[in-house]
């Protein structure tokens, strides 16, 4: 709790109402309900938002900083450069993903048996799996759309006025790859969510018990006697990747409008 | 036909630009590499205007790009106010830059769609350090006026807002930056409708002579070829079939590749009917090109001299020379 | 000789986002059976919507024709989808420019060209592949057998326009428009193509109209030309009387601006200055006056209409070359 407080400059909201068990959703005092052990679901969604959110925007940005510029390096660098960066890219790609990240959790997560009491919070091993498993599919990405751009003839053009490359690199190809990378970094931050939530069902979600995902994985089993306890979590997953795809779609189609205008 | 021979390559005057034997070739996926420019030499001299010309596949525009260096060669030299530049280093290639430039064929993606119009004819100025922030200006406006366009109206425009034929307007005021002493031209006007054509070669002709530029003019349009000219390099196949002035040249082509090329091209008049020699066949493939005379195949005067040996240019007349074992007379 | 096609006061407008974009503003053609006709003129003049709205190709929301367009007794402007569809390849054709992006890339050339024959002639495989072959020997392609097999990427751009021609000339149309058929080609390869839709129109007495920007291609293969500018036919006549009486200035600077291969070298281009109408605008008098250099005062303020010399020579200008 403490490292996600960290994490987020929110205020801790932890409603527990022992009063309320169980209670449907438009309930007096609870808009979103309680469930079975009297936790308001409106404060579990909210406190949920910030492990989901955290998630999420750290891994992608990480994952695109870190893949963005190599995927950038191999397309305009070519040759021995591109041919060792796509190796990795398709060497970490080949690696089932699910069972790489659970791998990473199961091993760092756990208690250090040489230093019992401390184990590396879950939500940060978390955050460096995905990022560690983003990389390749974000960097394979960026360098298509890099090497598009790489080929234009204004690359060329630079090139024949003597500008250096690393200056071509910042100045022209940067500039232009980058409403492209802001796109797919919309688009994957909505799937960092679902896989997130997907893992929490799992059991290797950050800290256990406040993401969406670890609510929905909580109250599935009282799915009977509680059902909106369940949906609610879905519902919030499902807007917030919805309102992400279209932030993602909308940036695409400003850069397509810019480009097709030629 | 063969590009070998170098009997048109003169010493004096010295020529600016010099290409001996200049071999380019680019890998093919499971394949032996591709020819592209066998052996091809010529020299440039200063104020002319030398066209490069030849249909797809010749390997003009890999000679145009392979002479700046943009792209790697594989033997022979370029030989430039008296360096060989395909032996410089990185750094020192870079800084023969200024002196040769060139404008491309797509004139509207041979600009940075995220830089104004004003920026990208300063670029080669911040680049090189030239002038401070007020002579660069003054210059950018100068080029621009010079060829023709608004600096108030264009200047902080980007370029998808301009036509192709402004845009190359632009390109060629940014090629002129740096006070080039040679301009290489890759079909600068194919793509533009015929009015703008005449505009911006016009515009070219009006900068040779004001900078006393040496254009080097790659294009498949031998009327414009014609009309702007001093010497013209006809290219078949990666090899030089001929080098003659262009009256010569489109009057009594020697070569026979030349003269169906010259015969090909429609003339708006109807009264002229063209006795067209139709070339049979298609032209081959750059993977596999023919022994000896690369034309053999589709020439109507092939012998068997043509399949075993490769013709060198020869001097036809006083400046002209053709690569071809039975030349037209 | 009774017209083929008669095309009266064809208007397309097209909605885009920056306003109403009058591509062609009031066009008339007739074309007669086995006639040839060219279509000249720069980009933005109007004659690639004209030729594709005339056979039907631009459909659409955004897109509104008004104006007649008869052929064969029907107005083709009112036919719905279906039915100008029946027409398509059969009655008229189109050759298009691009022959890459014509053919379908993961497609063999055999199994291409016998689709649209089962389709349309109801044909069988066999028949239909004997029939290819038959097609792609007309349009002079060597081994044709083998070119069945291929895929458009293995051929060179003038056979992938041959099989274009041949795929629309399968069902011997009436009616054939070349949308700038030689431009992507090369110079050599052009004259081979321009020649083989020539003698191809004199085998099967079919009309043509070529649509270019390139007046010596026209100069060679047509009967008539009709030039365009700004969405309008600016001169309309005979091949011959075209270039030995041009009147219209648009049409004589675009004759001076051609760099030609039989002109001695230093011949000045005499460029046109300025740049072509935004057919966004709607502009009050001559669509050219803007550049042309004998326009007077009475070419800004009112439009001219089309006058004929005599002799079946249409032209649009208050002050044509040589006097009315």
């Amino acid at each position: 709790m403490a490292t996600v407080l960290r994490l987020l400059p929110l205020p801790a909201w932890d409603f527990n109402d022992s009063d309320a068990l169980g209670v449907g959703m438009f309930s007096k005092g609870h808009i979103l309900g309680t469930d079975y052990n009297g936790v308001d679901q409106l404060s579990a969604i909210i406190h949920g938002t910030r492990i989901s959110m955290a998630v999420a925007i750290v891994s992608v940005l990480f994952a695109m900083l870190i893949g963005g510029a190599l995927g950038i390096l191999a397309a305009y660098a070519r040759g021995f450069i591109d041919a060792v960066i796509t190796m990795y890219f398709n060497v970490t790609l080949s690696i089932p993903t699910l069972i790489l990240v659970l791998a990473m959790v199961a091993i760092f997560a756990s208690p250090d048996p040489f230093n019992p009491g401390y184990t590396i919070p879950r939500i940060l091993v978390l955050i460096i799996a995905i990022t560690f498993v983003a990389i390749p599919i974000l960097g394979r990405l960026v360098r298509a759309t890099a090497m598009s751009w790489a080929g234009r003839e204004f690359i060329l053009v630079a090139e024949s006025i003597g500008v250096k490359r690393r200056q071509i690199l910042w100045q022209h190809i940067l500039p232009n790859v980058l409403p492209a990378m802001l796109s797919i970094s919309f688009l994957s931050a909505g799937v960092v969510i679902v896989v997130e939530g997907g893992l929490s069902i799992l059991g290797a979600g950050a800290t256990p018990g406040s993401s969406w995902g670890s609510l929905l994985a909580r109250n599935r089993s009282d799915i009977a006697l509680t059902p909106h306890t369940t949906f609610i979590p879905v519902v919030a997953i499902s807007l917030t990747v919805m309102a992400l795809n279209y932030f993602g779609d909308y940036t695409r189609t400003l850069i397509d409008s810019r480009e097709s205008r030629i | 036909m063969a590009g070998t021979g170098k009997a048109h390559l003169r010493n004096s005057p010295a020529p600016i630009l010099r290409v001996e034997d200049l071999v380019i070739q680019y890998k093919t996926k499971g394949q032996l590499p591709v020819q592209a420019v066998s052996g091809v030499s010529l020299e440039v001299h200063s104020g002319e205007t030398l066209a490069i010309i030849g249909e797809s596949g010749c390997g003009k525009s890999t000679l145009g790009k392979g002479i700046l260096q943009l792209i790697e060669t594989q033997s022979g030299s370029v030989v430039f106010d008296g360096v060989d530049i395909t032996k410089l280093s990185k750094e020192d290639l870079r800084q023969t830059r200024p002196n040769i430039q060139m404008i491309f064929q797509d004139s509207i993606s041979a600009l940075d769609p995220h830089m104004t119009v004003s920026s990208i004819v300063e670029q080669p100025l911040k680049v090189w350090n030239r002038g401070n922030a007020e002579e660069r200006k003054t210059k950018v406006n100068d080029l621009l006026r010079s060829v023709g366009l608004d600096p108030e109206v264009v200047g902080d425009r980007k370029p998808s807002e301009f036509s192709g034929g402004q845009c190359q307007r632009i390109s060629i005021a940014r090629a002129l930056t740096l006070t080039p002493k040679v301009l290489i031209c890759d079909e600068p006007v194919s793509s533009l409708d015929v009015s703008i054509q005449a505009q911006i070669l016009n515009i070219l002709q009006e900068m040779k002579n004001r900078y006393g530029l040496s254009l080097v003019f790659i294009s498949h349009d031998l009327a414009v070829v014609r009309a702007i000219s001093t010497r013209i390099v006809v290219m078949y196949l990666g090899k030089i079939c001929e080098i003659a002035d262009p009256d010569t040249l489109c009057e009594t082509p020697r070569h026979h590749y030349t003269h169906a090329l010259v015969s090909s091209v429609p003339v708006p008049d109807p009264t002229i009917k063209n006795r067209r020699a139709i070339l049979q066949g298609e032209p081959p493939s750059p993977t596999n090109p023919p022994s000896g005379c690369r034309f053999r195949t589709r020439c109507p005067a092939a012998t068997d001299l043509c399949s075993t040996e490769e013709p060198q240019l020869r001097e036809s007349s006083p400046g002209n020379f053709v690569a071809c074992h039975h030349p037209r007379s | 000789m009774s017209d083929l096609i008669s095309i009266s006061d064809l208007v397309v407008d097209f909605d885009t986002k920056r306003g109403t974009l009058h591509a062609v503003r009031r066009v008339s053609l007739n074309i007669a059976a086995g006639e040839s006709v060219g279509i000249v003129g720069e980009s933005g003049s109007g004659k690639t919507v004209f030729s594709r709205a005339t056979m039907g190709l631009l459909r659409g929301k955004r897109v509104h024709r008004t104006g007649k367009i008869m052929f064969e007794g029907t107005d083709l402007r009112l036919l719905n989808n279906e039915q100008i569809r029946e027409y398509w390849g059969t009655k008229i054709a189109m050759v298009f420019q691009d022959p890459m992006t014509a053919l379908n890339p993961v497609r063999r050339i055999g199994s291409q060209m016998s689709e649209s024959l089962m389709k349309r002639l109801g044909m069988s495989k066999e028949d239909a592949k004997k029939r290819s072959i038959e097609l792609l020997s007309q349009v002079r392609l060597p081994e044709p057998e083998l070119a069945l097999q291929k895929y458009p990427h293995q051929l060179s751009g003038g056979m992938r326009q041959r099989v274009m021609i041949a795929m629309s000339i399968a069902c011997n149309p009436k009616l054939l428009f070349a949308d700038e058929p030689t431009t992507a080609l090369d110079v050599t390869v052009q004259a081979q193509v321009l020649e083989l839709l020539a003698d191809l129109r004199k085998d099967m007495g079919m009309s043509m109209v070529i649509v270019t920007h390139d007046l010596g291609v026209v100069a060679g293969y047509t009967d008539r030309i009709a030039v365009m500018y700004g969405g309008e036919i600016v001169e309309l006549a005979t091949t011959t009387e075209l270039f030995a009486n041009v009147k219209m200035p648009y049409t004589e600077a675009l004759m001076n601006a051609i760099p030609r291969i039989d002109r001695k070298r230093g011949s000045s281009l005499a460029a046109i200055e300025g740049m072509p109408p935004d057919p966004t605008t709607t502009h009050t008098g001559c669509a050219f006056a803007a550049r042309c250099p004998y326009a007077q005062q009475q070419c800004r303020d009112q439009h001219p209409e089309l006058v004929d010399a005599g002799n079946g020579h249409l032209y649009r200008c208050f002050f044509p070359i040589g006097g009315k």
